[in-house]
C-alpha cells in the first residue's frame, strides 16, 4: 500500500519532480566528479612536480669534514669525496621502491684547449630522464655504453663554438678522451656550463674506475613518501649522507594543500546551492499537494503516516538522482581528467556510496516545506480556501 | 498601471518573492565570490610556486665559462665579469616591476675559516638577506634571501646588513661542533687577495639541502671587502610572477609583427620579462631557469583550468537554482494569471508583469547577493590563501546580468505554460 501509493504520487507529479531531480543529478555529478578529482590531484600534481629534477641527493658524509679544495688550483680530483659505484647501487636495490629514476654523478674539471669546463660523467639516458625540462637542440644519448657522443650545455658550446655534430677532445692530466657532440642543452641552470658523458668516459679520464661522486635520484609520490624513501636510503647507506632537496618537497606541500581546501569549499557551496534547489522545488510540491495531503487526512491517515510518505518520496528521488549522478560524474571525471591532466583519472568507488548518502542528506534537508503539510486541516482545504 | 501593478504585487504578497530572492541572494553571493576566487587564484597560486626560489638568472654576459659544481664556482676570483650593484634598483622600473617579487646578488669568495689546524678551506657567499635598494624613483625595495629562497630553514637568526656577522652552512657548523657555535666569533680570510683576517660573529645555522650548506654566507658588503670588488656581485637570482607559455611567449620576438610585439611585451611571460631585464641592465645575460620555470608554467595552466571548471559548475548550479525556484514562483500564482486572464489582459501584459518582477527581484537579489558575495569571498580567500579576496567592481554588472538572465529563463518556460492556461479552469481550482 505504501509503496503503490509512493510510486502513484511520483508519477503523479513527474513534471514538477523533473526539476528537483534535475538539481540533485547535476549536484551529485559534480560532486563526484570533484571529489574523486580531489583524491587524485594529488598524485596528478605530484607526476608534475617531478619535472623539478632530482628529489634526493646520496653524497658522501660531508660531516667528516671533507669541505671542497679551493683556490687558484683546480681541484684535482672530485669536490667532496668519492663512493664505490657498485656499493651503492647494490644497496639502493636493497630499498625495493617502485618509481624511482636515480642517475650516479662524477664531476672532472677538465680542459678544452686552454679552457677549463666541467665534465659531469653520468648514465645520459636516466640524466635526460632527471631533468625532463632540458630542451636539447640536436640528437639525445639513448644508451649509457655509448662512449663517443656527449651532451654540452648551450653556454659551453656557445664559448667553445660547438654544434651537434662537431668533433671535441677533452683533456685530464694528460689523458684524453675524444668525443662528438649529439646535442646542445639549454636548461637555465648551471647544467648550461657543463660537458655531459656517460659515467666510464669520465671514469677513464679521471683514473677513478667504480667511483662516483654523488646520485641523484627523483622520487615519485608525495612529500611524505620522499621522506620515506629518503629515511630507507638513509639506513640502507650508512656513512652516506642522503638528504631530500627541501624547496621542491615544501612547494609541493602548500599548493596541494591549498588546492584542496578550495576544492571542498566549492563542494561545500555546491552542496548549498542544490538543497536550495530542491527546496524551491518541494516548497510548490507542498502547495501543490494540499489537496492530496486533505484527502488522505479525510480518510484517516496519520499525520506522521502523510509526511512519512513524502520523505519516502523525496529519499528516493535523493537516491535515484545520486546515482544518476555519479554516473554522469564519473563521465564528467573522465574528461576532466583529458582536459586539465592529460591523463586517465582513476575512478574512486568509495565516493559512490556517499555521493547518495550526501544527495539524500540534501534532498531530505530541502524538503523541509513538506512538513507544513501536516497543519493542513481537511476540512478548510476541501472548501476551496 | 503596468508599475503600479508590479509594486502592488510586492507590497501585497511578499512573502510569495522570498523565496525567488533567498535563491537570487545565495546563488549571486555563490557566483560572485566562486568568480573573485578564480580571479584571484591564479595570481596566488603563482605566488605560492615563489616558494619554489627564483625562476631567473642574471649574469654578466662577457663572463667567461662558469667552472661550477654544486652551485660553488671554481674560478678564480680575478677571473670573469661582474655586475655592478648600483645597477640593480633599475630592475623595479620596467614595464613588469611589480612581477618582480624579489631579487638577490650572489657573490662568491674562497676563504680559509680559522677554525681547526690547519684551516678549513670554504666559501663565502656574499648576498643580502633583507636588504633595502634604493630605486631610481626615489622610492625603496626591500628584497633578497628572504623573498627568493624562502624554504632555506635556519636556526638562530639571520645576519643584519653591514654587520660583521655571518650565517654558516650546517655541514660545516656539523664539521667543526666546537668553533662554530651561534654566539660564537670565527675569523675568516680570502684564500687569494689577503691573509687579513676579518672576525665574524655567527648569528645562525643555515640549511639549504644545496652547496650553502658548507659554506659560509656574509653580507654582500663583507664579500665585496675581503675580495676587493667593491659594489660589484657575480650572479643575481630573480623570483618573478609569470604567466604560464602559450604559443606567443615560445616565438622568437625579433619574429613578432608590432601588434603581437605589444601584446608579447604587455603580458608578464618569463620571455618578455627577461627581456626587459636584459635592456634595463646593460651587458647581462638573462636566463629562465627551465627546471622551476617550466614545471611552474605547466602546473599554473592546468590548476587554472581546473579552477575555471569548478567555478563553472558552481555557476551552473547557482543559475539552476535561480532558475527552479524562479519557475516555482510562477506557478504558484497559477490563480493571479487566471484572473489577470479573465480580466481580459494579454498573454504579453501577463508575461510582461512577470518578467518585470522577476527583473526587480533580480537585480535587488543580485546586488544583496554581491555584497553577501564579497563577504564570502574574503572569508575564503583567508581560509585557502591566507589573504582575503580583494571585491573587484567589475564583477558587479555581470553578476547582476547574470541573474536577470538565469531569473527570466527560470519563468520563460513556466510563463509559456501560463500563456496557455484556461482562465475558467483555474479559477474553477483545477
Amino acid at each position: 500500500m505504501f509503496g503503490r501509493l509512493l510510486f502513484q504520487l511520483l508519477r503523479g507529479s513527474r513534471g514538477r519532480l523533473a526539476v528537483a531531480l534535475i538539481a540533485i543529478v547535476s549536484g551529485a555529478a559534480v560532486i563526484s566528479a570533484l571529489l574523486n578529482l580531489n583524491l587524485d590531484v594529488g598524485s596528478k600534481l605530484t607526476q608534475e612536480f617531478r619535472t623539478l629534477g632530482a628529489n634526493v641527493v646520496v653524497a658522501p658524509s660531508r660531516a667528516q669534514g671533507s669541505v671542497p679544495p679551493r683556490g687558484n688550483a683546480l681541484p684535482s680530483s672530485n669536490v667532496a669525496g668519492l663512493m664505490d659505484e657498485n656499493l651503492v647501487f647494490q644497496q639502493m636495490k636493497s630499498v625495493k621502491t617502485p618509481g624511482i629514476t636515480a642517475a650516479p654523478y662524477l664531476y672532472v674539471i677538465a680542459r678544452v684547449g686552454k679552457n677549463p669546463v666541467v665534465v659531469a660523467g653520468t648514465w645520459l639516458d636516466e640524466a635526460q630522464k632527471l631533468s625532463p625540462t632540458w630542451k636539447i637542440e640536436g640528437n639525445r644519448v639513448n644508451s649509457r655504453d655509448d662512449l663517443v657522443h656527449a651532451l654540452v650545455g648551450q653556454n659551453v658550446a656557445r664559448e667553445l663554438h660547438l654544434a651537434p655534430g662537431s668533433e671535441f677532445a677533452l683533456d685530464y692530466l694528460g689523458r684524453t678522451a675524444k668525443l662528438t657532440v649529439a646535442g646542445v642543452v639549454d636548461s637555465g641552470d648551471a647544467e648550461d656550463n657543463q660537458v655531459f658523458v656517460n659515467l666510464s668516459v669520465a671514469q677513464q679520464l679521471s683514473n677513478l674506475d667504480g667511483q662516483i661522486g654523488l646520485v641523484q635520484l627523483n622520487v615519485g609520490g608525495g612529500s611524505e613518501n620522499v621522506a620515506d624513501v629518503a629515511a630507507k636510503l638513509a639506513t640502507a647507506l650508512p656513512g652516506y649522507d642522503v638528504h631530500p632537496i627541501r624547496q621542491v618537497t615544501a612547494a609541493e606541500g602548500a599548493l596541494l594543500s591549498r588546492l584542496r581546501l578550495l576544492i571542498f569549499s566549492m563542494v561545500a557551496l555546491i552542496l548549498v546551492l542544490t538543497s536550495l534547489c530542491v527546496l524551491a522545488t518541494m516548497a510548490a510540491l507542498a502547495i501543490e499537494r494540499r489537496e492530496d495531503v486533505g484527502l488522505m487526512k479525510a480518510l484517516g491517515g496519520s499525520i506522521s503516516r502523510v509526511v512519512g510518505l513524502f520523505l519516502a518520496e523525496v529519499g528516493v528521488l535523493g537516491a535515484v538522482g545520486g546515482a544518476i549522478g555519479c554516473v554522469v560524474g564519473m563521465v564528467l571525471t573522465r574528461w576532466m581528467g583529458h582536459r586539465v591532466f592529460e591523463a586517465t583519472i582513476s575512478i574512486r568507488w568509495e565516493i559512490i556510496p556517499l555521493t547518495i548518502v550526501l544527495m539524500i542528506a540534501v534532498a531530505l534537508a530541502g524538503a523541509s516545506p513538506l512538513r507544513m503539510l501536516g497543519n493542513v486541516k481537511p476540512a478548510v482545504i476541501f472548501r476551496g480556501e | 498601471m503596468f508599475a503600479r501593478l508590479v509594486g502592488e504585487s510586492f507590497v501585497r504578497n511578499p512573502r510569495r518573492k522570498v523565496l525567488t530572492a533567498a535563491a537570487l541572494v545565495v546563488g549571486m553571493a555563490v557566483a560572485t565570490a566562486t568568480l573573485t576566487i578564480a580571479l584571484d587564484a591564479g595570481d596566488r597560486l603563482a605566488r605560492e610556486f615563489r616558494s619554489l626560489g627564483a625562476n631567473l638568472l642574471v649574469r654578466p654576459q662577457s663572463d667567461t665559462l662558469p667552472v661550477e659544481i654544486g652551485g660553488v664556482d671554481y674560478r678564480p676570483v680575478d677571473e670573469g665579469a661582474y655586475l655592478r650593484e648600483s645597477d640593480l634598483g633599475k630592475l623595479k622600473m620596467i614595464f613588469w616591476r611589480h612581477n618582480i617579487l624579489g631579487f638577490t646578488p650572489f657573490l662568491d669568495v674562497p676563504a680559509v675559516l680559522d677554525v681547526a689546524n690547519p684551516p678549513a678551506a670554504t666559501t663565502l657567499i656574499g648576498t643580502w638577506y633583507d636588504h633595502e635598494v634604493p630605486v631610481p624613483d626615489g622610492t625603496h625595495f626591500r628584497t633578497g634571501l628572504k623573498t627568493t629562497h624562502p624554504s632555506w630553514k635556519i636556526t638562530g637568526k639571520w645576519f643584519a646588513d653591514n654587520a660583521k656577522e655571518c650565517v654558516v652552512g650546517a655541514d660545516l657548523a656539523a664539521a667543526h661542533p666546537d668553533a662554530i657555535q651561534v654566539g660564537k666569533t670565527i675569523e675568516i680570510g680570502s684564500s687569494i687577495i689577503s691573509q687579513i683576517k676579518t672576525p665574524l660573529l655567527v648569528t645562525g645555522i643555515v640549511s639549504t639541502g644545496g652547496a650553502e650548506d658548507h659554506s659560509v654566507l656574509v653580507p654582500l658588503s663583507v664579500a665585496q671587502d675581503l675580495s676587493n670588488h667593491p659594489g660589484q656581485f657575480r650572479q643575481l637570482f630573480v623570483s618573478a610572477l609569470t604567466k604560464p607559455a602559450d604559443a606567443l611567449s615560445v616565438r622568437d620576438p625579433q619574429s613578432l609583427t608590432p601588434t603581437e610585439y605589444d601584446r608579447w611585451f604587455c603580458s608578464p611571460y618569463i620571455s618578455s620579462i627577461s627581456y626587459q631585464i636584459g635592456q634595463a641592465i646593460p651587458g647581462v645575460d638573462v636566463r629562465a631557469i627551465r627546471r622551476v620555470a617550466d614545471t611552474e608554467g605547466r602546473i599554473l595552466s592546468r590548476i587554472s583550468t581546473l579552477l575555471w571548471i569548478v567555478t563553472l559548475a558552481a555557476l551552473g548550479a547557482a543559475a539552476l537554482a535561480v532558475a527552479a525556484t524562479s519557475a516555482t514562483t510562477v506557478l504558484e500564482r497559477r490563480a493571479e494569471v487566471g484572473v489577470m486572464k479573465a480580466l481580459g489582459a494579454r498573454n504579453m501584459i501577463v508575461g510582461g508583469i512577470f518578467l518585470a518582477e522577476q527583473l526587480l527581484l533580480a537585480v535587488v537579489g543580485g546586488a544583496t547577493g554581491y555584497l553577501l558575495g564579497i563577504l564570502l569571498a574574503r572569508a575564503l580567500g583567508q581560509s585557502v590563501f591566507g589573504v582575503p579576496g580583494s571585491p573587484r567592481m567589475i564583477l558587479f554588472p555581470v553578476v547582476l546580468g547574470l541573474a536577470a538572465l538565469v531569473a527570466i529563463l527560470g519563468s520563460l518556460f513556466p510563463l509559456h505554460r501560463a500563456a496557455h492556461f484556461e482562465p475558467a479552469a483555474i479559477l474553477r481550482g483545477e
